[in-house]
């Protein structure tokens, strides 16, 4: 198990290493003089203004995405249970877009936008609850109830877009996800609130795995079932508003993580935790090297400055590759 | 209820507007035709977009319902075949990218996409032999296409980019006799295969080893199942986006209403239920925020689902009956996707994993 972690720290310095170095512009050689101590002012300001921040960034919103992913998952006790499934994503997108729209929020006041995916989220979610009533337990319904909150939002979105056309240039990074100018401010934003929550989430690892047997040993255990999954549902939300608000809406990384991680560390909470951010950090960082250094050698085959390829973009892509897989590999079992 | 609520909705979608019509003067401003203004508006342009919307809601619940039949998934809904984001992809790409196209070919495009998109899909359903396993599939080349999309929209200025956005909400403004005409073929084609098809759908619902027991080639089927919603879906996506929602949400309605009857009594209902949908939806599209267009689609999402959720949850037994026989997953399903952790507890569903329009909105 250690061995495991050591291997995706590892993994993590490594891509760490490939985002820092992948940017248009600078040659690796260069990054290094600089993180040296060498350089002119410019490059200066691109490593340590530009690259870190992103860097940072990138491997908080995916940790947060992966823990808020597992722990939806075990206290719902479905496996589908993404953010984006029951209605936080969207709502949070809701959120930022409205507080934009309004006025209240933008570039140079990043906490509003924080605040304000928070709440979409909160609300989301309570809608969710709202509407599953007494068919809570079942998977198969709240998926249903998920995705028909998830349309509303959407619509709601929609409208908001359409009132204020303008902002629509100015919020496409939200709708898509993507990592492209992310400063300290953000990652100052970001850090204490994942790192609260991250800390919550850790505290309820014990109870969540409970959960994940099912309410009648959780009960039988002496687990208050109900307290425990509200806490952690209010845990996930938090954490889900505070990558979208960095990030934006990234596909896939709250649904297909979390099954990495328990893949790989098992079903005890208390390791695959902290394992699912770690996993989380990795992909998002990677898949952000990944972006950055096909757009780079895109550009320079089709000699085009416009061609950028956002993070979002290629995690829909991987999650479309391992959906493909997981069908391949069972093709005749019912999931 | 359809009809009336057709009617109603008609009448409001001739009449209202400016110019305001007055109910009882609608057919002597059809038979003026173009000597009067009301005449000319309502005959070419009140006219053709109710019919299109009409055609359009039909096809995207007899679609809808072909889909959940087959695939038996009361989840399974257009969206997931990557119809519709190819057509979006095919409409966006030209504008994004600048190619300077003849204008005869850009509706070939988005029908292209649609085509390529839903084809994609039946090809490498082709690997996956369950159900379940097709949906996956369809969500995955749905998030793929979604993907290039999401690339496109980065890189659009903001003009292309409230252009695709409308189109990615689906939208019927604007829209001519000529697209009506555009979407005759289509349908030629498509009724007839679906009235083969009702009766082995109603067969398929009962489980693979029950079909094949009474003489269906349970995978053959439900590959010609998928083609016959593909064809329904390409023109209708490619002419007016795709609308949201209306495909899952008329099979739903018509089963609600008729708990008991099979897939060959729903299918008209549920085309006649999506034609509802649309063209309700799509008067408050052009009135509520007027002169500004709304898109049909936002609409559909807002008013119609929390309509149809209400209406499944206020029922009572008979809207439990219905769900019960809606929802019915396929037994003795209880299989993790995940390895390691204790299963859960019900029959899970298939992911809705598409973080494409859906969120984007």
């Amino acid at each position: 198990m250690t061995r495991r972690f050591t291997a995706l720290a590892a993994l993590a310095v490594v891509c760490a290493a490939v985002e820092v170095v992948a940017g248009r512009g600078m040659s690796p050689g260069v990054v290094w003089e600089v993180l040296n101590g060498g350089g002119d002012a410019t490059e200066r300001h691109i490593v340590f203004q530009l690259r870190l921040p992103r860097l940072l960034v990138a491997l908080g919103a995916g940790a947060c995405l992966a823990v808020a992913g597992l722990v939806l998952q075990s206290a719902l006790r479905n496996p589908l249970a993404g953010p984006e499934v029951t209605g936080v994503t969207p709502g949070a997108v809701l959120g930022a877009v409205t507080a934009t729209a309004l006025g209240l929020a933008g570039w140079d006041a990043p906490l509003a936008v924080v605040l304000a995916a928070c709440a979409g989220g909160c609300a989301g979610a309570a809608l969710l609850w709202l509407l599953a009533g007494r068919g809570r337990g079942d998977p198969a319904q709240t998926a249903v109830h998920g995705v028909l909150v998830s349309a509303v939002l959407g619509g709601l979105t929609a409208m908001v877009l359409l009132v204020e056309p303008g902002e629509l240039g100015s919020v496409v990074q939200w709708l898509v996800g993507t990592t492209e100018g992310r400063v300290w401010e953000h990652w100052h934003l970001l850090w204490p609130w994942a790192l609260v929550w991250g800390v919550a989430a850790w505290l309820l690892a014990g109870p969540l795995t409970l959960l994940r047997c099912g309410d009648d040993i959780a009960l039988a255990a002496g687990l208050s079932a109900h307290r425990a999954r509200t806490l952690a549902l209010l845990c996930a939300v938090a954490l889900t508003a505070g990558a979208v608000a960095a990030v934006g809406a990234l596909g896939f990384i709250g649904l297909l993580v979390p099954h990495l991680a328990v893949a790989v560390f098992g079903a005890d909470l208390r390791r695959s935790l902290p394992g699912a951010a770690l996993t989380g950090a990795v992909v998002v960082c990677g898949a952000d090297a990944a972006a950055q250094l096909s757009s780079r050698l895109l550009a320079t085959a089709l000699d085009s400055g416009r061609l950028t390829l956002p993070v979002g973009a290629l995690t829909a892509c991987l999650g479309a590759a391992l959906l493909l897989l997981v069908v391949r590999r069972t093709p005749s079992r019912t999931f | 209820m359809v009809a009336v609520l057709l009617a109603v909705s008609s009448v409001c979608a001739l009449s209202l507007g400016t110019p305001y019509v007055p109910p009882h003067r609608l057919v002597a401003a059809v038979l003026e035709g173009d000597t009067t203004l009301a005449g000319i508006v309502v005959s070419e342009l009140r006219v053709p977009r109710l019919l299109l919307a009409s055609v359009a809601g039909a096809c995207l619940g007899a679609a809808g319902l072909v889909l959940q039949e087959a695939l038996r998934n009361p989840l399974a809904v257009p969206e997931m075949l990557g119809v519709s984001s190819g057509a979006a992809l095919g409409v966006a790409a030209p504008l994004v990218l600048a190619f300077s196209l003849p204008a005869a070919v850009q509706p070939l495009l988005a029908i292209g996409g649609a085509a390529l998109g839903g084809g994609l899909t039946l090809l490498v359903a082709g690997i996956g032999r369950s159900p379940s396993a097709v949906l996956l599939t369809g969500a995955a080349v749905a998030a793929a296409l979604q993907a290039a999309l999401l690339v496109l929209m980065v890189m659009a200025d903001q003009l292309d980019l409230q252009l695709i956005y409308r189109y990615l909400l689906g939208s019927l403004s604007a829209r001519t006799w000529d697209d009506v005409t555009g979407l005759w073929p289509w349908l030629l084609v498509a009724a007839p295969a679906l009235v083969l098809c009702a009766p082995v759908l109603s067969v398929l619902r009962l489980g693979d080893e029950d079909a094949e027991a009474l003489g269906v080639r349970a995978q053959r089927a439900r590959l010609a199942a998928l083609a016959i919603a593909v064809v329904l879906i390409a023109p209708v996506t490619a002419v007016c986006g795709p609308v949201a929602w209306v495909g899952f949400l008329a099979p739903h309605l018509s089963r609600w209403f008729a708990p008991a009857a099979g897939a060959v009594r729903w299918l008209p209902w549920s085309a006649a239920w999506g034609a509802a949908v649309v063209v309700v939806a799509d008067v408050p599209a052009r009135l509520a925020l007027a002169p500004v267009e709304t898109p049909a689609g936002a609409w559909t999402a807002l008013l119609g689902v929390p309509a149809g959720v209400a209406l499944m949850r206020s029922g009572g037994r008979r809207g439990a009956a219905a769900r019960r026989t809606t929802a019915a997953p396929p037994a003795g399903a209880a299989q993790p996707v995940h390895r390691g952790g204790p299963g859960p507890g019900g029959p899970p569903s298939p992911p809705l994993g598409t973080t494409g329009p859906e969120d984007v909105r």
